[in-house]
C-alpha cells in the first residue's frame, strides 16, 4: 500500500470524527451529550459570519470558529483539504468518476454570487448560509435520508429475521443489541424535504464528473469565505504557476490549477504537488510576496449585486399561510420567531437528536425562508418534559441551552380542545388519555364531571377535560396520544406570547401559581 | 376402575397431596401478603415467601416475564414507576428459584431509554445474569381472541405470553379515569395498537385482557404511594411512603387492598369491580386471608 500523505490521514480522521460524533448525537442514557456534531459548526467561520451579520452580536459557541478563520488568514484554505468531511468524501468518490471537461457555466464569480447574496441576507436577519454550507448539506443529508434509510433497512432485516425464526431469533440478540445501542437511530423517522435535501448532496457528487472538487472551487460559499480569508496568507506554494518543461501540477492538483497560473484562494494545501513534483521544485515556503497576474476575483460589481441581490432573497420570500403558521411550533425556548430565523443554522441537528421524533423541517409553514428550519409535529412526536438535547447540540443557540427545570416552563404552543373530535364531548364516553399523559406536575389538563351524559338511556356521569392555559407549556404529548383517529381531539397551536408558565407550580415548594387550586 | 388404576391414582395422589390441598386453599380463600419494613428488597422477598416462597411459581429452567411499571420518565421518589429495588428482589427471587431467564420490560408512554434509566431500573438490573431488561419490539405483538365483554380480539406482547411465569408487579398510584392503577391496569403494558381507545370503557376492557393474560403473582410496590396528579405525578407533595409491598396470587384481592391503602373502597374503582365481576378474584377483603409478613 502507498503512503499516505499528513493530509490524507487527516481528512480520513476528521470524516471518521465527524461520522462518530453524528453517530453519538443521540440519547444514549445520558442526560447531556458532551460532544456532538455541532462541533464541525462551531469552528465553521461560514456559519459564524451569517450569525455575527444576521444577530450584529458575537455568541462564545461559535469562538472556535473566529480562531480557524484567524488560522486561515495565514495559513491559507487548509479546512478544506485537511478537514472538511465533504471534500474528504469527493477526494474518495473522484477517482471512480470519469471526467469530462470542466464546466464554464461554474467558472468565473459564481461562487461569489452565493457567497455574497448569503451573507448580505444575513445581514437583512434571513440567514440562509446554512442552506449551502457544506456541512450542513452534509448533516441534512445524513440525518433526513440516509442515516435513517440505514436503520430502516437493518431493522427491517432485524424483523424479517423474527418472522422466519419467531422467538429463536433471541440468539442473536445481543448482537443486534450493541448495533443498536452504538450505531442504529434508535426510532425509524420518515421526514419531509428528505428528496431535497438528498439531491444536495447527489448533486455535488454528481458535478464530480466535469472536474475534481468541482463543488469546492467553483460552487461552495464556505469554501469561498475561506479562499477570500486564505488569499492573502503568507504561506504560499511556489513556484507560483505550472512549470514550462513539466506542468504535472495541473494533474495532480485537485483544486487550484484550471490555468497555467496558482490560484492562491483555491489552494487547499493537500500538499499533493509538493509530493508529487518529480523535479523536486514545488514546496511551500512563507513568502509574503504576492504573485501577480490574476485577475482580480470577485469583481465590484459582484460585491454589490451580490449586496442587493441578499436584501432582495431577504424579502422575496416572506409570503407565508397564515393557517400553516398556527402550527409553526418551534423547538422547546425559542420564543420569538425572528430571532430563531436569524441565527438558525437549518443543519438538522435537532431533528436528529430528537427522543420522541417531535421535530421536523419546516417545508413552507415558515414560509419558503424558514426552509429546513425545525419544527414540532405533535402528531408524530412530542417533547420530552425532562429532556433537554435540542439545545445542548444547536450550535449557535438558535434554541438555547437550558436547564431542565427552565426548559420545562418553556412554552411551545397552548393545547387547545376541539369539542367536534374529543371523544367525551363528541361520542359522549369516556377517556382524558390527554390528562393522564400530561407531564405538568399539577397538570394542565384536568376534568371535571359531566352528569347525566353517556350512550344509552341509563345516564352515567363523565370525565370532561379542559386545559389550564397558564400551566400549558405545549409539549404537545397530549395530540400525541389522542386516540381519536387522523386529526387530534387536542390540538397544539402557536402562539405569539411565548413567556414561560409559572415556576413555582413546578417546583414541590409551595403553594402558588395554581390558579383553578 | 380396576385396581391398577386405582392403585396409581392413590400413589399419585399421595404425591401431590400437599400441592393439591394448597391449590384447593388458595382457591377458597385467597391469600394475601403483606410486608412492611424500610427495607424495600427484604419486605418483598418476605411478602413473596409468606406465599410459599417463589419456588412455588417458578420451576428449574423457567423463562419469567416480571412486568414493572416503567410507564414514566420519573425518578423513584416520584412514586410514578415501580420501585427498582422492589423489582430487583422479585427478579431476585426467581432466580434462586431457578428461572433459567427472566425478562423484564414495559410500554412506556414516555420514552423507552429514559423510562428505563429515569426509574433507576436499568442500573438495579445491571449486574444480574440470566436477566433482560429489554425494550418491547413491535413485531412481537400478536393479536389474540379475548372473546370478552368490550374486546373480541386485541394485540399482546408474544414474550408476556409464551413465558411460563408472569409476575405483575405494578405500583400502586392515582389515576385520572380509573381512580387508581394497580395491578390490573399494569397489564396495559403488555397491550400493542392503540390502547388510549380502550378508554371508553376501560375496566371491562382490562377484565377482558387480564382473563387471558393470567398474572401467577401479583407483587404491587406501595414502598411510597402516588395519592394524585397520576398516573406521572412529578409533584413529591403527592407522594406518601409507605414501606409497604402486597403479595397475592389473586388479582383482584391484590388490588382491593391496595386500594385501602388510599383511604378508598375497592368498589369505587371500576377495574377492580370488572374483574371480580368477571370472577378473576375476590375483592371482598373479608374473604380474603391476610398475611402480615
Amino acid at each position: 500500500m502507498k503512503k499516505m500523505s499528513p493530509a490524507k490521514i487527516s481528512q480520513l480522521f476528521f470524516l471518521f470524527l465527524f461520522l462518530l460524533l453524528f453517530v453519538r448525537t443521540e440519547y444514549r442514557g445520558s442526560d447531556t451529550i458532551s460532544v456532538a456534531v455541532n462541533s464541525f459548526f462551531r469552528v465553521n467561520p461560514l456559519i459564524m459570519t451569517g450569525y455575527v451579520l444576521a444577530t450584529k452580536s458575537f455568541i462564545w459557541l461559535l469562538f472556535p470558529a473566529l480562531l480557524m478563520l484567524l488560522f486561515t488568514l495565514f495559513l491559507g484554505r487548509f479546512f478544506c483539504g485537511w478537514i472538511c468531511p465533504l471534500g474528504t468524501i469527493l477526494d474518495l468518490a473522484t477517482k471512480r468518476i470519469r471526467k469530462t471537461a470542466p464546466l464554464r457555466l461554474f467558472k468565473g464569480n459564481l461562487k461569489y454570487w452565493l457567497l455574497f447574496p448569503l451573507l448580505s441576507a444575513s445581514f437583512f436577519k434571513i440567514n440562509l448560509v446554512g442552506l449551502l454550507d457544506p456541512i450542513a448539506i452534509l448533516v441534512r443529508a445524513l440525518t433526513l435520508f440516509l442515516y435513517p434509510l440505514f436503520g430502516d433497512s437493518i431493522r427491517q432485516g432485524w424483523i424479517a429475521l423474527y418472522r422466519l425464526m419467531g422467538d429463536s431469533r433471541d440468539h442473536l440478540a445481543p448482537f443486534y443489541g450493541v448495533i443498536r445501542d452504538y450505531l442504529l437511530p434508535f426510532r425509524d423517522t420518515f421526514y419531509p424535504l428528505a428528496f431535497i435535501s438528498t439531491l444536495f448532496f447527489v448533486f455535488i457528487i454528481f458535478i464530480e464528473r466535469y472536474e475534481t472538487r468541482n463543488w469546492c472551487r467553483n460552487l461552495c460559499p464556505l469554501g469561498a469565505l475561506l479562499g477570500l480569508a486564505g488569499r492573502l496568507s503568507p504561506f504560499r506554494r511556489v513556484p507560483g504557476r505550472t512549470c514550462g518543461d513539466c506542468a504535472a501540477c495541473r494533474q495532480t492538483c485537485p483544486t487550484s490549477f484550471d490555468m497555467d497560473i496558482l490560484q492562491k484562494e483555491e489552494c487547499i494545501l493537500c500538499m499533493e504537488c509538493v509530493l508529487k513534483c518529480k523535479m523536486g521544485r514545488a514546496r511551500f515556503q512563507w513568502d509574503s510576496i504576492t504573485s501577480g497576474g490574476q485577475p482580480f476575483l470577485p469583481e465590484r460589481r459582484v460585491l454589490l449585486g451580490g449586496l442587493l441581490s441578499g436584501f432582495f432573497l431577504s424579502r422575496l420570500f416572506r409570503f407565508a399561510n397564515p393557517e400553516a403558521r398556527a402550527g409553526l411550533l418551534r423547538p422547546p425556548g425559542v420564543r420569538d420567531e425572528g430571532d430563531f430565523l436569524e441565527k438558525c443554522v437549518r443543519c438538522g441537528e435537532c431533528m436528529k437528536v430528537c427522543l420522541k421524533d417531535a421535530l421536523y423541517p419546516a417545508v413552507t409553514q415558515a414560509g419558503i425562508e424558514g426552509i429546513f428550519t425545525p419544527m414540532i409535529i405533535p402528531r408524530l412526536g412530542y417533547c420530552e418534559y425532562n429532556c433537554t438535547l435540542c439545545g445542548q447540540v444547536c450550535p449557535t443557540g438558535a434554541i438555547p441551552n437550558l436547564p431542565p427545570d427552565a426548559k420545562k416552563l418553556e412554552v411551545i404552543g397552548k393545547a387547545v380542545l376541539d369539542k367536534n373530535r374529543c371523544l367525551p364531548f363528541a361520542r359522549n364516553v369516556d377517556c382524558i388519555v390527554c390528562e393522564e399523559h400530561c407531564p405538568i406536575p399539577r397538570k394542565a389538563i384536568r376534568f371535571e364531571p359531566l352528569k347525566d351524559a353517556g350512550m344509552s338511556d341509563k345516564k352515567v356521569t363523565l370525565k370532561k377535560p379542559f386545559v389550564v392555559d397558564e400551566l400549558c407549556n405545549g409539549c404537545g404529548i397530549c395530540e400525541f396520544v389522542c386516540p381519536v383517529e387522523g386529526m387530534a381531539g387536542i390540538r397544539i397551536t402557536a402562539v405569539k406570547d411565548r413567556s414561560p408558565i409559572g415556576g413555582g407550580d413546578i417546583q414541590s415548594n409551595g403553594e402558588e401559581a395554581d390558579p383553578y387550586h | 376402575m380396576n385396581r391398577r388404576t386405582f392403585l396409581k391414582l392413590a400413589g399419585m395422589t399421595s404425591i401431590f397431596y400437599h400441592a393439591l390441598l394448597r391449590d384447593l386453599a388458595a382457591a377458597q380463600t385467597p391469600v394475601l401478603a403483606v410486608a412492611e419494613g424500610k427495607d424495600y428488597s427484604g419486605i418483598t422477598m418476605n411478602a413473596v415467601r409468606a406465599l410459599g416462597g417463589m419456588k412455588r411459581f417458578v420451576r428449574n429452567g423457567d423463562t419469567v416475564v416480571v412486568k414493572p411499571n416503567i410507564g414514566w420518565d420519573r425518578s423513584p421518589e416520584q412514586a410514578a414507576n415501580t420501585h427498582p429495588l422492589v423489582v430487583r428482589a422479585v427478579v431476585e427471587e426467581c432466580l434462586r428459584a431457578g428461572a433459567g431467564k427472566v425478562k423484564v420490560f414495559d410500554r412506556p408512554c414516555n420514552d423507552e431509554r429514559r423510562c428505563y434509566v429515569n426509574s433507576g431500573i436499568t442500573a438495579a438490573l445491571r449486574d444480574l445474569k440470566k436477566v433482560e431488561l429489554k425494550f418491547v419490539e413491535d413485531e412481537r405483538f400478536r393479536k389474540v381472541a379475548l372473546n370478552g365483554t368490550v374486546l373480541k380480539e386485541w394485540e399482546l406482547y408474544g414474550e408476556a405470553l409464551s413465558a411460563n411465569v408472569f409476575i405483575n408487579v405494578p405500583v400502586a398510584k392515582h389515576h385520572g379515569l380509573t381512580g387508581l392503577s394497580l395491578a390490573l391496569k399494569n397489564v396495559m403494558g403488555v397491550m400493542g395498537g392503540n390502547r388510549g381507545k380502550i378508554h371508553r370503557n376501560i375496566g371491562p376492557a382490562l377484565a377482558d385482557i387480564n382473563g387471558t393474560l393470567k398474572s401467577h403473582l401479583v407483587v404491587i410496590d406501595a414502598t411510597r404511594i402516588l395519592t394524585g396528579h397520576g398516573p406521572q405525578g412529578g409533584d413529591l407533595r403527592d407522594v406518601r411512603v409507605l414501606n409497604k409491598v402486597i403479595a397475592s396470587t389473586d388479582i383482584v384481592a391484590a388490588d382491593a387492598y391496595a386500594t385501602t391503602l388510599f383511604g378508598l373502597k375497592p368498589a369505587d374503582i371500576s377495574t377492580t369491580v370488572a374483574a371480580y365481576k368477571k370472577g378473576l378474584g375476590e375483592m371482598n377483603l373479608n374473604r380474603v386471608r391476610i398475611v402480615k409478613a
